[in-house]
């Protein structure tokens, strides 16, 4: 057992979801049920299936690619989502000009 | 001549998983318009027995459409990505399931619990404001995704 591996995974997944608008949802939904213990199921249910496909998703992934093509695209991912996040604001302001659909 | 359960036993509390809160359980069902048999039996009126099953229909109701909700939003989220990168790239991707479930579990019972505690602070119109205007504003973030991508 990678207890490390097991730590870093649950850090990164937790404060990703903190916040996130899934927990959002669970407690919008959770507050006006008359029953949270099935919204906490419900929840918990499918952030699990996801979590499970994204697990086989990568496992299948690393099982077809050679380990250094994953790890690259692995690192560029990573580097994304953090771009993304850490840059709400700029993301805002370029999003209003990008944002011309027409 | 039909065969029915008696219409008292279905006031009793059956072992029955009920997902509500403690306050729904206490009896309703035993009223001012009860009254005794000779035996001694409380004859309960029989509109009360019905309710048992819908609300148990209501549960399952509540928690099909959670999980429907919570799966559309979560699916190609930031969170799935990172378990999908991480297990990619890690040599054991079922540790990387078990922390990433760990977590998730934590976050939507967090997320129940504040929930829950709101609940008892603000009044129910003000819940179902705020809950609809987060689930809005949920649906216009995914929209958002979808236009960035």
């Amino acid at each position: 057992m990678n207890w490390h591996l097991l730590g870093v995974s649950f850090i990164t997944v937790f404060l990703s979801e903190l916040g996130d608008k899934s927990q959002l949802a669970a407690i919008a939904l959770s507050g006006r049920s008359p029953a949270p213990r099935a919204v906490f199921f419900g929840t918990a249910a499918a952030l699990l299936l996801t979590s499970l496909l994204g697990a086989i998703a990568g496992s299948w992934a690393s099982g077809l690619l050679p380990v250094r093509l994953v790890k690259a695209i692995a690192a560029v991912g990573f580097a994304l989502l953090a771009v993304r996040l850490l840059s709400p604001e700029e993301q805002e302001s370029r999003g209003t000009e990008e944002d011309v659909i027409d | 001549m039909q065969i029915s359960t008696p219409s008292y036993l279905n006031s009793l509390e059956r072992p029955q998983l009920r997902l509500f809160h403690q306050s729904d359980l206490e009896p309703k069902q035993v009223n001012d318009k009860s009254f005794c048999t000779n035996s001694g039996v409380p004859v309960i009126n029989q509109p009360e027995s019905p309710q048992p099953i819908k609300k148990q229909q209501r549960v399952v109701e509540v928690f099909y459409s959670t999980f429907l909700t919570i799966f559309l939003a979560e699916f190609g989220d930031k969170t799935q990505l990172s378990t999908l990168l991480m297990s990619a790239q890690s040599q054991s991707p079922w540790v990387v399931f078990l922390g990433s479930a760990a977590a998730l579990i934590t976050t939507s019972l967090l997320g129940v619990l504040l929930g829950q505690w709101l609940a008892t602070r603000l009044s129910p119109r003000t819940l179902e404001t705020a809950a609809g205007a987060s689930l809005l504003l949920i649906s216009v973030m995914l929209l958002w995704d979808i236009a960035q991508s």
